[in-house]
């Protein structure tokens, strides 16, 4: 059934004349979203997502850069779906209350699909991040972005896959700071009391003092 | 999974996943329910906020009513927002003033505001805040009800509205003295202003409402 | 196996992950019931000592009232998801449970997401995409599958009880701490002698981390006196 908002979404491949006039803006548009979600918006830092994950793999370098990587390929992936699912079935149909059932389902079987994908035709790189994979599904800031491109009412799909993208990359930048810092706070003289995760907790609140400096860069 | 290839694959498939399925459609079923019931509520909820809000602004206004077909305003990058315009009215009926929804964006999210005029639209009655995510103690002075910046829009014209840094915030004009500390959250909301006062003010005029 | 390697990535040091398996058997060894309850409050409290369901202990507790609706919505979804999983724990395929708590916790939180958006709407707004974001809260599919699923109703029962009352606590005392030095206030009372300056900073992200960090420590501290 072609509702409305389907073929708003065709006119993005089909048309190109709106397309060329609309290139200039669109490209500002999705410039600005992507580094509006990566810094501005980061999903980490100011919105407090994938907090789990950002404690508890940022211990090493390495595993972290892993973890983003992961995270990035699965939140692209959840954040074009549930997009397409939202517009295509859920709006023209009424179905909204369905919505955070579908986007829950929809990210488990991404997970589901990209793991056994990964551990049959890419064996090495199963190796290097699959372990990530299932915590992923319940990563908060997969389902997490999910809800904020609904909630920011993003009306194209190549608006929504950029955002996707930024939103694994700004958490991807995060986790990797904070690897960093880690690394180095290691040798460093903490109070018993405050080693491990709290000390790790009063450094990411620094971080987020550093981040604010974004914040109303874009508008 | 090996004794399963001398099974029926429809039968195995039902055989592991009945539960998943049955409770799927009864969670379905008990959403659909709960959600036939509360919705009226819900929408009930948001008009009652817009009618609190829009009637703060016109005291002596009793209801609102949607009037003429919805507005498309250009909003900047390529983007439109769609408007609907309410006719706000006294007990007797008569149109004292008009009331909409717009939106800008502020310091960290978007800020949703409700925007209300008088009758002529040509005096703003003012604006109240529906939803913003501004920095606490800075930017959110602007959801303060008659505080130093709201009142500003009081009785201003409904021209190209101008922020300015110093002034003074007791005269009723088109400068609008921004919130010190807050310069963004401010121009965000004079941003506002300016993107849907007039448009919507043209077109409720080729619409015959005005 | 999701869970476990969501505990063992999670933990930061040997004394961590000790801490966890021990609460975790504790509660399927366990049969007095008072014991299930007050060990979800402290010794093994989902945010102080599991380290679960980080974003929102930090994302709501910029004040106490969003922080105990939230306290409160998760308790409601960890005894609907309890519920359901206790009855259904000779049903479940090992294989499809993951996907089975899933749906029953994304139910639950739908519910509580339309109750909270028709009778609360002025917290509904202020609380905007966390509600939904229970569905992922690790707290809540950890019961599910450390509990309930092993266990007969009136224990998970108790345990969701317990363990809902553990966040919620937490969730208040964090907001409480932030509220007051934030504006001064407390369920809109003022606390604080007029000559006190907010500090805006505690109502910021900032303020979250750096707060929760030191009651970390802070229960680190107790913790190792008391042991």
């Amino acid at each position: 059934m072609p509702t409305p908002v389907a073929a708003g979404v065709n006119s993005w491949f089909l048309n190109k004349f709106e397309l060329e006039r609309l290139e200039m803006d669109t490209l500002q548009t999705l410039l600005l979203g992507f580094i509006g979600i990566v810094l501005v918006n980061n999903l980490v830092l100011t919105k407090f997502l994938g907090i789990c994950p950002f404690l508890g793999v940022s211990g090493r370098l390495d595993m972290a850069f892993g973890m983003g990587l992961a995270v990035t390929f699965v939140v692209t992936l959840a954040g074009t779906l549930t997009w397409i699912i939202d517009h295509v079935f859920l709006i023209g149909t009424s179905l909204e209350v369905m919505r955070y059932l579908c986007f829950i389902l929809v990210i488990a079987g991404a997970v589901q699909l990209v793991e056994m994908y990964l551990r049959k035709f890419f064996p090495a790189l199963y190796e290097s991040f699959g372990i990530f994979l299932p915590l992923i599904t319940t990563n908060c800031a997969i389902l997490g972005l999910c809800l904020f491109v609904n909630l920011w009412g993003i009306d194209n799909l190549l608006e929504a896959v950029v955002l996707s993208v930024g939103a694994g990359i700004g958490f991807t930048l995060a986790i990797c700071i904070m690897a960093g810092i880690r690394e180095n706070l290691e040798l460093a003289d903490v109070p018993e009391c405050l080693q491990g995760a709290p000390i790790t907790l009063i450094t990411a609140g620094v971080l987020t003092l550093a981040f604010m400096g974004f914040a109303g860069m874009i508008r | 999974m090996s004794n399963n290839e001398t099974k029926n694959p429809i039968l195995f498939f039902m055989q592991e996943s009945w539960l998943l399925l049955v409770s799927a459609i009864l969670f379905g079923c008990l959403l659909a329910c709960l959600s036939a019931a509360w919705q009226p509520k819900i929408i009930q909820n948001e008009i009652d906020k817009f009618n609190a809000l829009a009637g703060g602004l016109l005291s002596e206004a009793k209801g609102f009513q949607n009037a003429g077909e919805s507005i498309s305003v250009d909003i900047g990058k390529g983007k439109t927002y769609s408007v609907r315009v309410k006719k706000g009215t006294d007990a007797a009926g008569n149109l004292v003033g008009w009331a909409f929804v717009c939106e800008g964006s502020g310091f960290a999210d978007k800020i949703k505001l409700v925007v209300a005029t008088d009758a002529a639209f040509e005096k703003l009655a003012g604006f109240g805040v529906l939803s913003s995510n501004e920095t606490p103690g800075f930017g959110d002075k602007i959801t303060i009800k008659d505080g130093f910046y709201q009142s500003q829009f009081k009785g201003a014209p409904v021209t190209e509205l101008e922020l300015t840094k110093v002034g003074d915030a007791e005269t009723i004009d088109s400068r609008i003295v921004a919130i010190s500390g807050a310069t963004v959250t401010s121009e965000a909301v004079v941003k506002t202003f300016n993107t849907f006062l007039l448009p919507i003010k043209e077109a409720m005029a080729e619409q015959g409402l005005l | 196996m999701v869970l476990g390697s969501g505990f063992y990535v999670l933990s930061f040091h040997e004394n961590d992950k000790l801490n966890i398996s021990k609460g975790l058997n504790k509660m399927s060894k366990d049969v007095s019931l008072g014991k299930t309850f007050f060990a979800g409050i402290w010794d093994s409290n989902p945010v102080l000592r599991l380290l679960l369901g980080m974003c929102p202990t930090l994302a709501v507790t910029a004040a106490v009232k969003p922080a105990l609706t939230m306290g409160l919505s998760v308790v409601f979804v960890l005894l609907f998801s309890n519920i359901v999983v206790s009855l259904l724990r000779h049903q479940l395929k090992p294989h499809l449970r993951i996907l089975m708590f899933t749906l029953t916790i994304a139910t639950a939180v739908t519910i509580a997401d339309l109750y909270l958006k028709a009778f609360m709407p002025e917290m509904s707004a202020s609380l905007g995409p966390y509600i939904p974001l229970i569905i992922v809260n690790c707290i809540i599919i950890g019961r599910a599958e450390a509990c309930a699923s092993k266990n007969g109703l009136i224990v998970s029962i108790i345990d969701a009880l317990g363990m809902g009352a553990g966040f919620t606590i937490t969730l208040c005392v964090l907001a409480a701490i932030r509220e007051v030095l934030a504006t001064g206030n407390i369920f809109e009372i003022t606390v604080m002698p007029g000559s006190f300056t907010p500090w805006a900073a505690m109502g910021m992200p900032v303020g979250a981390f750096i707060t929760l960090g030191l009651i970390l420590g802070a229960v680190n501290i107790i913790s190792k006196k008391t042991a």
